[in-house]
């Protein structure tokens, strides 16, 4: 591959060569689908069954009864069953991201005609705010009309929080203005249509889907609140990854090496393919195409990124930033002392950068980065040279400097 | 104490037959619904002690949402009784019954509650030869390869070619390229 990468033979040999990884039927799940119908995990010589769960409680169970060697997850997954928040407490760790954005919020036809009605500029204003909706907000409280309804996808999900956040930059309080609920991304569309919600936040094919079908309008994508926010991530119990360390490394070569494919527009079709023909999205193709496909260039609101700018370092800040969130709406009551401490043993760069040097790929030399202080490319320095690093804005132009102490 | 059981699964027959066995054992079966019902609503009215829903239904995500609301919704079993039920949890998943319960509900209540539930999803399996998600994965790959093998051998088209008509027919019908096959492989080779 490159002049900078480990010899083969000095790699250390997986302990495991069959495993079993969990994933949604998402289009993020791609790397994982690239990975085993491509040959990447083949190539490390392993055998790789991926077992297409249903829903994230799912993929909770199944990781924490060890029913699953290791599964895409929502970034704070690892940190929630660490802490006991969510189900049995598990020590869980990720050392690699697997895509950056790729969500958009959408509301009914009806709420979206309400909102240009309220405030035709702040619904002109790009990205598109949340001010329209407070005014009908107000409106409906004026009239005693019941609170509007939002979903995201989970309880510890990214788009939960980016959904709070895009509400609050335009002046609704999630808590006190709305009805906020968790409905899987599947019924979304049905149920903005029957009236049962009037918005929401999910990620891809599920916003393409219900705007195809013209049941709702995609207002904002998550690349406009946080842009290159993290989205999944790679994670694996720590138990796990102490007990077989070559097995977790070659599973994050084989990864790597699927993002960078995923990389190339020309391998997205290919990718959409893989998805739609072997079974892993019961959606129809042309849905995950145009969602996978979206520019290359240019983040528009369905936009995966799964390599580029440095996409795949696990960085430490970057969960960071989802525990401030969750503080701030006082859904995480632990003391600095006892986030830092799970911060360094849930994120993991120590192990990214074994399996990149490994491939020769450049990598970050720190393990954490501020948030908001970049409107588009900058460069920052990396393990073989600079590295090309994308915008970090923030909605509202909120600027976020990580301290960490460990 | 009744403990009330609610039902959410899209298998109206399983359902009936998960009723009645619940009922038989002393449980009190507050209503079945299927994932397209409004389950905020259900759960507000209802106050269910417990629910049992078909692990392959996406919308445990809802319940779990309502978990974490407060004391009076019904928490993942994984979450209940740590020491005592990794084993039944386990069995559980491996064959798709996902059970919440309310946190003051007798531990031995559970267990019953979720064993009848597990003996009557396994024999529901067992009658209709049901597959599970990642045998569906499969036997739906398996039905595609041999629609485009069908269609290679009827038309002299390479595999890439038979993917793209599947896929253009999939486009204009919107339907899965599942669909898409399954539609291929029902016709007559006369007619294909």
């Amino acid at each position: 591959m490159n002049d900078r990468q480990t010899p083969r033979d000095a790699w250390p040999s997986p302990e495991l060569d069959t495993l079993t990884l969990g994933m949604l039927p998402l289009n993020d799940a791609a790397p994982l689908v690239v990975a085993r119908e491509r040959g990447f995990f083949a190539e490390q010589g392993l055998d790789v069954t991926l077992s297409v769960e249903s829903s994230w409680a799912g993929i909770r169970d199944a990781m924490q009864l060890a029913l699953l060697d290791g599964a895409q997850t929502l970034p704070l997954m690892p940190l929630a069953s660490t802490l006991g928040l969510d189900g049995r407490r598990t020590p869980m760790l990720s050392a690699l991201t697997l895509s950056l954005g790729g969500n958009a919020i959408t509301v009914s036809n009806a709420l979206y005609d309400d909102m240009l009605a309220a405030d035709p500029d702040a619904m002109a204003a790009s990205p598109t705010s949340a001010r329209a909706l407070a005014t009908v907000v107000r409106q409906r409280r004026e009239t005693g009309a019941p609170p509007l309804r939002f979903a995201s996808v989970y309880p510890f999900s990214s788009h939960r929080y980016l959904l709070r956040y895009w509400l609050a930059e335009g002046g609704v309080d999630p808590d006190r203005d709305l009805e906020l609920r968790v409905v899987p991304p599947p019924l979304v569309a049905q149920q903005l249509e029957a009236g049962w919600l009037d918005g929401y936040c999910v990620g891809e094919p599920w916003n393409t889907l219900a705007a195809r079908r013209e049941r709702g309008r995609v207002l904002i994508g998550s690349h406009a609140i946080w842009q290159n926010g993290q989205e999944k991530v790679f994670a694996v119990r720590e138990e796990w990854a102490q007990a077989y360390p070559a097995t977790h490394r070659a599973v994050l070569r084989a990864l790597l090496k699927a993002c960078a494919w995923l990389e190339a527009p020309a391998h997205r079709g290919e990718a959409a393919r893989l998805m739609c023909e072997r079974g892993y999205l019961d959606v129809a193709p042309s849905v995950v195409e145009d969602s996978m496909l979206a520019e290359g260039a240019s983040l528009t609101h369905g936009m995966s990124v799964f390599h580029r700018h440095a996409a795949n370092f696990p960085w430490r800040s970057h969960l960071l930033w989802y525990a401030g969130q969750m503080r701030r709406w006082q859904h995480l009551d632990v003391d600095d002392a006892v986030l830092d401490e799970c911060l360094s043993r849930c994120v993991r760069p120590d192990l990214f950068r074994e399996a990149a040097d490994d491939l020769g790929i450049n990598y970050p030399l720190v393990d954490a980065k501020s948030e908001g202080e970049h409107g588009g490319a900058w460069v920052m320095e990396g393990r073989h040279g600079p590295l090309d690093m994308g915008g970090d804005r923030l909605l509202g132009g909120a600027r976020f400097a990580p301290s960490l102490h460990s | 104490m009744t403990v009330k059981v609610l039902i959410v699964d899209a298998r109206p027959e399983r359902s009936r037959a998960l009723e009645q066995a619940l009922h038989e054992a002393g449980f009190d079966v507050v209503t079945r619904v299927d994932e397209h019902d409004d389950l905020y609503a259900i759960m507000t009215r209802e106050v269910p002690d417990a629910v049992i829903i078909d692990a392959a239904l996406p919308s445990r995500d809802t319940l779990e949402h309502m978990g974490q609301l407060g004391r009076r919704f019904p928490k993942p079993m994984i979450m209940l009784a740590e020491e005592e039920t990794p084993e039944l949890t386990r069995e559980a998943t491996s064959v798709g019954v996902s059970a919440y319960v309310v946190e003051d509900v007798q531990p031995a209540l559970v267990r019953s509650m979720v064993n009848v539930a597990i003996a009557s999803f396994e024999s529901h399996r067992a009658l209709k030869g049901e597959l599970t998600r990642t045998q569906t994965t499969l036997a739906q790959r398996r039905t595609v390869e041999r629609a485009k093998s069908r269609l290679m051998q009827a038309h002299a088209l390479t595999e890439d070619d038979a993917y793209q008509w599947l896929r253009k027919r999939a486009m204009n019908r919107r339907l899965t390229i599942f669909e898409v096959a399954q539609a291929v492989l029902a016709t007559d080779d006369s007619e294909s």
